[in-house]
């Protein structure tokens, strides 16, 4: 993984190409490809655009990522056991990672990374025994962590890992978006004294956000995976406002005596999930909710189009056949 | 006599607040575009639901002397 | 602490907290920005609703009505629907004459046979039997920020009726969209070819010496032609206001203009001596033209877990039918997404002019005239429930039953002699029973 990590410095670079309607700026960061889509006839502005994304996404990369032994992610967990100080971004991250621990009942949960150590989706038969799973719960558990807001300390039990995988990618799009919005605002828009802002698109990795329409109150299109009776299909979604985010892999899963063992694991049990949707895109206003529902619905197991279809959140769901 | 003219300010500052809420219900009726979010429920389509609707118009139009209103409705069969 | 926090929170879960509503507080908190986020997100896939109703009225009419109606919302916000009905309707209805003590015999308005009428019974046409299958297409996009414009067409065909028709509508919004001016004009051609022909106007039905040679002269002197046709010009402007956050309303003005063949082939008059005895029976005959003007309001209010929509049409036209109808229907939301909505109608019209509930031996022949109990001074009303539910995948389920009772009522005119002895107002009872899928 540290090699990875290398691989990662060595390919910082931010192109900008044209295309109908403006510009693609791509990086890479957060082991995805990151892309910017501007409409304008500016090139130098959208390398501009680009440049703030990129260094916004690549600063989120080094501060949170388990990979990387001296971002903040490593220190917790390097220091599990101990207080250790947090800044205010990383407060306001842990607080929202509890309210989505409380709001999903305790199956979102930023410590459920230490079942790795016993569950390998590779797609072999390699399916954990009870004591291996039994082993590792004491050491998984929102509950087991303490966070002192007027300190600014976040402790947590020794051997007990934190993973911010879950809301990263996620929290670098609405950044990302916030931050292009707020250099426009001050450097464009209050100069040209015109409420035209430049429509922009930001995808991590398929998780996306757009700042409003196009021109002419044009949609942005987006191909959505989606099953269909027994083939998988792309939807063309269109998008005006708000963010959509994916959750789920098709490909990563063990397969036992005929039983398909699902990658999205249920922090309580430590065993795997009956039945989720292979991947589920959620629509929402931000996509750090997106992705938080999309997590959500997976740890339904079969209900989670209908846990969805009841809370009258948009989504597009794919089962395996 | 300052409780009492506290008090006089109080009822003032309320009337004031509710007289102001009233012109501003009655000059400026309708929701800013981040508010629609009941508006855009399903039930809350005009009509809730155009399958429905047909269906109706289709009845009373074959078994009552009126049609339509709500919409260019009913007609085009020669009921009975 | 933390435990306890973890307890609230279960119980909290078991009432279906509103997941969206506290993940907006979150997010505001960690992104530092304003709670109004929007989603604005569709695709490209056909929607699909199917429905299939059955209308049984007691002893009279079965008809059961299919559709599918499908809609795709293009990139560029386009709608295109399209709409298919198929319906079957069987069963008896009243052919316009009244009741008498004995049996009566009448002819089929096709003339190839006869039936018999029991006393002291409402005379129904046993013979209805059609089917009729019905296209609808409109095309809806938006011109600008502000005007929308939609365009549509239909077809529709049954064994004796044939109706083609286009509509354009052209919306404009006003005040962030919380207020739409709507203004459309529709025309629509109807054919009526019904098996027999059309009878001429104040005709005698043709009973005696059925199967004839006799009888076959006579009944082709009472007919006219072989069809006729009607067009009508409907006009509609409408204001849609949002009110507040929780209501909606909408007003509407249109006129209706009809030109042509009005009558109902099918509807005869009881001509009846001084006694009330049936002594003949005349088709019917209605003016050529008729307007009408409504005005129909409804209003929508959402209470959170339950939604009230109300709405209320006056209906004026020049054949002197007032109406009134009142709907009201109030739908009452489950935390699950099931639904509940019980329904009320009530429905009241006036008389047209030329209605009479049978014509008297002796009397001068009016210009226009027909018994036909819908055109008749009636009360009618509704009572409904409907039940629906989400499915998998954004797909969902209702079910509705409905009771209709229509009660005609007297137009002033008294009844003498055996009419006194029989229902001259039959009261009539319907079950509507509809199953819809949306996928």
């Amino acid at each position: 993984m540290p090699s990875q990590h290398h691989q990662q410095i060595n390919t910082r670079k931010v192109s900008c190409q044209p295309r109908v309607g403006g510009f693609l700026v791509s990086f890479h960061a957060m082991a995805s490809q990151c892309e910017l889509l501007v409409d304008c006839d500016d090139q130098t502005l959208a390398q501009h655009l680009g440049k703030i994304a990129a260094t916004e996404a690549w600063r989120i990369e080094d501060k949170y990522s388990r990979y990387q032994q001296n971002s903040v992610c490593g220190q917790l967990n390097r220091h599990a056991g101990k207080p250790c100080k947090i800044d205010q971004e990383t407060l306001l991250l842990l607080n929202f990672a509890e309210q989505c621990y409380q709001l999903s009942d305790g199956l979102f949960d930023l410590t459920s990374g230490v079942l790795r150590k016993a569950w390998h989706f590779d797609g072999s038969d390699n399916v954990p025994n009870q004591t291996d799973v039994d082993a590792l719960l004491p050491f998984i558990g929102w509950s087991k962590v303490n966070i002192n807001k007027q300190l600014l300390e976040f402790t947590m039990l020794k051997s007990m890992e934190i993973d911010f995988g879950g809301i990263g990618k996620e929290y670098a799009v609405d950044r990302t978006v916030l931050l292009l919005s707020q250099w426009l605002s001050e450097n464009l828009l209050a100069k040209a004294n015109s409420n035209k802002t430049i429509p922009f698109l930001v995808n991590y990795g398929g998780d996306l956000a757009v700042n409003g329409a196009r021109a002419n109150n044009q949609a942005w299109q987006i191909g959505v995976e989606r099953s269909g009776l027994n083939q998988t299909n792309t939807t063309m979604v269109t998008m005006r406002e708000g963010a959509v985010a994916t959750s789920g892999d098709a490909h990563r899963f063990l397969l036992k005596n005929g039983h398909r063992y699902s990658h999205v694991l249920n922090v309580k049990t430590g065993w795997p999930v009956e039945n989720p949707p292979s991947a589920i895109t959620v629509a929402a206003p931000k996509c750090i909710q997106a992705g938080f529902l999309a997590t959500l619905a997976l740890l339904q197991g079969k209900e989670a189009e209908q846990f969805l279809t009841e809370q009258d959140i948009k989504f597009w769901a794919i089962r395996p056949d | 006599m300052i409780k009492l003219f506290e008090h006089t300010k109080q009822v003032l500052v309320v009337t004031l607040v509710l007289i102001t809420s009233l012109l501003s219900g009655c000059s400026s009726l309708g929701v800013e575009p981040w508010e629609r979010d009941v508006l855009a429920k399903k039930e809350m389509a005009l009509p809730t639901s155009a399958v429905d609707a047909a269906l109706d118009d289709h009845i009373y139009f074959s078994k009552e002397a009126s049609s339509g209103g709500r919409s260019f409705g009913g007609g085009g069969c020669g009921c009975n | 602490m933390q435990l306890i926090e973890t307890t609230e929170q279960k119980q909290k879960q078991k009432t279906k907290p509103n997941l969206k509503g506290l993940l907006t507080t979150a997010t505001c908190a960690l992104l530092g920005t304003q709670a109004h986020a929007e989603v604005n997100t569709s695709d490209d896939k056909w929607r699909f609703d199917t429905a299939i109703m059955h209308y049984n009225e007691a002893d009279r009419v079965t008809a059961t009505e299919a559709i599918i109606a499908a809609n795709k919302t293009y990139g560029n916000d386009e709608v295109l629907s399209l709409k298919l009905t198929i319906d079957a309707l069987t069963g008896a209805s009243a052919n316009g004459a009244v009741a008498q003590p004995d049996a009566q015999t009448f002819t089929r308005p096709s003339g190839n046979g006869q039936y018999i009428v029991e006393g002291g019974e409402t005379p129904l046409d046993n013979t209805f039997k059609d089917t009729r299958v019905q296209l609808t297409g409109q095309w809806t996009q938006p011109l600008s920020d502000v005007f929308t414009i939609s365009a549509g067409g239909n077809f529709s065909k049954e064994y004796d009726y044939m109706s083609i028709s286009g509509n354009t509508n052209l919306t404009r919004d006003f005040n962030q969209k919380n207020t739409t001016l709507s203004a459309g004009i529709a025309y629509a051609y109807d054919v009526i070819e019904p098996e027999g022909g059309i009878p001429k106007p104040f005709a005698e039905m043709v009973i005696a010496g059925f199967g004839s040679d006799e009888f076959d002269q006579a009944f082709a002197d009472s007919r006219l032609t072989g069809d006729d046709s009607k067009a009508t010009v409907d006009l509609l402007v409408g204001l849609t206001q949002v009110i507040n956050r929780n209501m909606i309303v909408q007003m509407n003005y249109s006129y209706s203009s009809v030109r042509g063949y009005l009558t109902d082939p099918f509807k005869v008059l009881s001509v009846v001596d001084v006694n009330g005895y049936a002594q003949s029976y005349l088709h019917e005959s209605r003016p050529d033209t008729r307007s009408k003007h409504a005005f129909y309001a409804q209003s929508k209010y959402h209470f959170g877990h339950s939604m009230l929509d109300t709405s209320y049409r006056y209906m004026t036209d020049d054949w002197e039918i007032d109406s009134h109808t009142f709907d009201v229907r109030y739908r009452v939301l489950f935390a699950s997404g099931h639904y509940l909505e019980p329904h009320l109608r009530f429905y009241s019209q006036s008389a047209a002019e030329f209605y009479q509930p049978f014509l008297q031996q002796d009397d001068v022949l009016p210009m226009y005239a027909s018994a036909d109990y819908r055109i008749g001074e009636l009360d009618t009303y509704t009572l409904g429930l409907q039940y629906g539910m989400p499915m998998d995948s954004g797909n969902s389920l209702s079910m509705r039953l409905e009771y209709y009772h229509q009660a005609p009522k007297s137009d002033g005119s008294a009844s003498f002699g055996v009419l006194n002895d029989v229902e001259l107002y039959e009261e009539l009872d319907a079950l509507i029973a509809q199953v819809t899928y949306s996928f």
